[in-house]
């Protein structure tokens, strides 16, 4: 389905982290270091790395080793919920690539969740009862 | 030296030979056959020139005196034949099976294995395409990598026998015909070898035609090494025995025989040829000690005890001779022997190198229903096209599918089939360099941001450049518009959309191919390796076609995703078929069957996730 056809996402409530990565310049082209999978055009149940099944967000699938990405901490199987504000968790492949490649802008700024994230916080708040 | 130098003219003239036929020859065939010939005469003339210039060098070390000579200097240990069977994991096709029928080595010897391929870019229409491909490059590859590896072991007695690389001649290329690329090596030594089946590492070369063959990273082979002392009969002799621990006079006299890891001593020397089991064996491996003791005040020679540890218990045995000279040949031969031990593990035990028989088919693996399996196998003769055995192929499986049960080939591209993790698959690079300058696209060429990557699990992943201008460029590029599939209705993601849904623009790989070629050599004729195609194109032929207007200038630029070359031709003809059949070189045909063979691949793409790189 287009994006305008696409039922509305649901609400999510996530734990997030601020991932801030400068753009490597190669040649003629600006890199991150990172590819990236899903989106709301794709199939959903191919996607390794998320947990939901029939969640079609925007996933890390892989890290070149010594870039940006991976310099600033991006891992594998992150999902990227924003991308220098703009929303990536309701958005085709392809926008979300668009999103991450702008020519003018040699900074991205995400705001990505991971698993390990939602359970160093769950478990930190299971150590102390008093929230 | 001589008989070298005889090889090396031989090997000259084969190779002119080679040359003029590539230049003469008009058929396919004959170019690649050529080609492999020229391919192969080079190394070898290489590998003998190196040879020549270490045997020279050696010869200048002799005439140097050197002051300490140790008792072993000018021992050698004895050659061995070395043999190995490989075989290479290939994407579309299980595996590739190659067999050498051995070649002497010392035990410091080197066996660099390069994996060479030739690109066949023509004969890319629609339809006998892919079994062309597949079989072109599969015998190419069957035959050129398994005369390579000849080649690469053939020369001489001595190690290494790696490709002659340092040798300053340089030997005149021809600049048409099909080249012969090198994919990958690795380089085996005496440690690799095993009487078993191992994984080795591939180096992949990084050049831009690795990308161009899915070679999973590794290949799996058999090292087996017979050295002579293991197969040979080292010394044979008539000796004296006695059993330390008994009466000293008991001496029995035996005809012995030293080989491989014992001596074996019979009762009459015509026993040995006839196979009668020995009287009496006496382990001689590494662990063994033995001595030449002070002479025996009771007999003539010389005594000399063998002691070996069996458990916990030392058993010696004393040996005597006939006289003094014959001591000292055992003693020599026994010296040798242990030097011989070099050869390590394959001291063990005897390994068996078989003689691969003439025209052996690949070891018969169970029927695993992998699609590119029946696709060699019905290769074989050539006579069914893969458009046939894609539609058979998708016949079966939607009865299937209705029966639930998933296609096996399909778990190669799942991510949790635990076949696919620890394989490391390459992936391809893509990209378009070249363009026909009258192409009213724009075209810039970009370069691979790294080709070195390794994707998680058994995913495919495509590298490719990626434009960052796609924005400022165009409005939408045309990968930008390529969505993947339609989404699954069942577990079977390919098989489920019904042709109601496919784009009716779907490319197919050879229409792909073709364009590119077309593209990047409007001459046609000239056989030149292209690099430009990724190997995923191999494999995915997405739709290319998109819903949205595309704008005219937006073509080619990106290419995001995996076979994002199915995008240039869509865009380029927004109503009309790609120009396959026109610039297909000299050697395509149209077929009719175009359309539903681009429907069938369309459909069994494995790869419907999209990834991309940023």
């Amino acid at each position: 389905l287009p994006a305008q056809d696409q039922p509305a996402g649901k609400p999510v409530t996530a734990v997030v982290q601020k991932i801030e990565i400068q753009k490597l310049r190669q040649g003629d082209n600006l890199i991150l270091g990172f590819s990236i999978g899903g989106g709301i055009d794709q199939d959903p149940g191919q996607n390794p790395f998320s947990e939901d099944k029939s969640d079609k967000g925007i996933y890390v699938t892989r890290i070149t080793p010594g870039g940006p990405a991976e310099v600033a901490d991006l891992r594998v199987g992150d999902k990227i919920m924003q991308v220098n504000g703009w929303d990536m968790t309701v958005v085709t492949h392809d926008q979300a690539r668009k999103k991450l490649t702008k020519k003018k802008e040699e900074v991205v700024r995400l705001l990505i969740t991971r698993k390990s994230l939602e359970e160093a916080v769950k478990h930190s708040k299971g150590c102390h009862p008093r929230q | 030296d001589s008989d070298i130098q005889k090889k090396i003219d031989h090997e000259i003239r084969m190779r002119d030979g080679a040359c003029k036929l590539l230049a003469a020859c008009s058929q396919r065939d004959q170019a690649l056959e050529a080609a492999k010939s020229l391919q192969t005469c080079s190394t070898r003339i290489m590998a003998y020139m190196s040879e020549l210039q270490r045997m020279k060098e050696a010869q200048v070390m002799q005439n140097v005196p050197r002051s300490d000579a140790g008792p072993m200097d000018g021992r050698l240990p004895c050659k061995g034949k070395v043999a190995i069977s490989l075989r290479i994991p290939l994407m579309w096709k299980d595996t590739e099976y190659f067999k050498n029928k051995g070649n002497e080595a010392s035990p410091g010897f080197e066996l660099r294995v390069e994996l060479y391929s030739c690109c066949s870019e023509d004969d890319y229409s629609a339809g006998s395409t892919p079994r062309k491909l597949a079989s072109k490059l599969s015998s190419s590859l069957g035959r050129s990598a398994g005369k390579k590896l000849r080649a690469a072991m053939e020369p001489g007695a001595c190690s290494p026998v790696s490709n002659g690389g340092a040798a300053p001649l340089l030997l005149p290329v021809p600049s048409v015909g099909p080249k012969y690329h090198l994919l990958a090596h690795t380089t085996l030594s005496l440690s690799h070898v095993q009487d078993s089946f191992r994984t080795h590492d591939f180096t992949i070369s990084g050049n831009e035609c690795s990308y161009w063959l899915p070679l999973y990273g590794s290949m799996c082979c058999r090292l087996a090494a017979q050295p002579h002392c293991m197969t040979q009969r080292m010394m044979g002799g008539w000796l004296k025995v006695k059993q330390c621990g008994g009466d000293p006079q008991t001496w029995t006299k035996v005809y012995a025989v030293l080989k491989a890891t014992s001596l074996f001593c019979y009762q009459r020397q015509e026993d040995v040829e006839a196979n009668v089991e020995p009287a009496l064996t006496i382990g001689i491996n590494k662990e063994t000690r033995i001595r030449a003791s002070e002479k025996d005040p009771h007999s003539k020679g010389q005594n000399i005890c063998i002691s070996n540890r069996y458990g916990g218990e030392e058993v010696t045995h004393t040996l005597n001779t006939e006289s003094r000279e014959d001591t000292h040949r055992w003693m020599e031969a026994f010296w040798q022997h242990f030097y011989d031990m070099q050869w390590r593990q394959c001291c063990d035990d005897l390994m068996k190198i078989e003689l691969p028989s003439p025209r052996k088919p690949a070891p018969v693996t169970p029927k695993q229903g992998s699609l590119y399996h029946e696709m060699i196998e019905s290769s074989d003769d050539l006579t069914s096209t893969v458009s046939d055995i894609l539609a058979r192929r998708m016949q079966e499986l939607e009865l299937r599918s209705q029966l639930g049960t998933s296609p096996t080939w399909m778990s190669v591209f799942e991510e949790n089939c635990p076949k696919s993790t620890g394989l490391s698959f390459r992936p391809c690079s893509s990209r378009l360099s070249g363009h026909s300058p009258h192409s009213p696209h724009c075209l810039p060429s970009r370069s691979p941001v790294s080709p070195h990557r390794r994707p998680q699990l058994g995913l495919l992943a495509s590298d490719a450049s990626l434009t960052s201008d796609s924005d400022s460029h165009c409005s939408t590029s045309p990968c930008c518009r390529r969505h993947g599939w339609p989404e699954p209705s069942s577990n079977f993601p390919l098989l489920s959309s019904s042709p109601s849904r496919l784009r009716p623009r779907t490319l197919s790989l050879d229409a792909k191919l073709s364009t590119l070629r077309g593209r990047g050599y409007g001459g046609g004729g000239t056989f030149q390796c292209s690099c430009q195609p990724p190997s995923s194109s191999l494999l995915a032929p997405l739709p290319a076609a998109s819903r949205s207007p595309l704008s005219q200038r937006s073509t080619q630029t990106t290419l995001s995703c995996s076979s994002s070359t199915s995008s240039n031709s869509s865009s380029n003809s927004e109503g009309s078929h790609s120009p396959e059949s026109s610039e297909g070189g000299p050697f395509s045909r149209p077929s009719p069957a175009r359309r539903s063979l681009r429907n069938l691949r369309a459909r069994l793409d494995p790869r419907n996730w999209l990834q991309s790189q940023v």
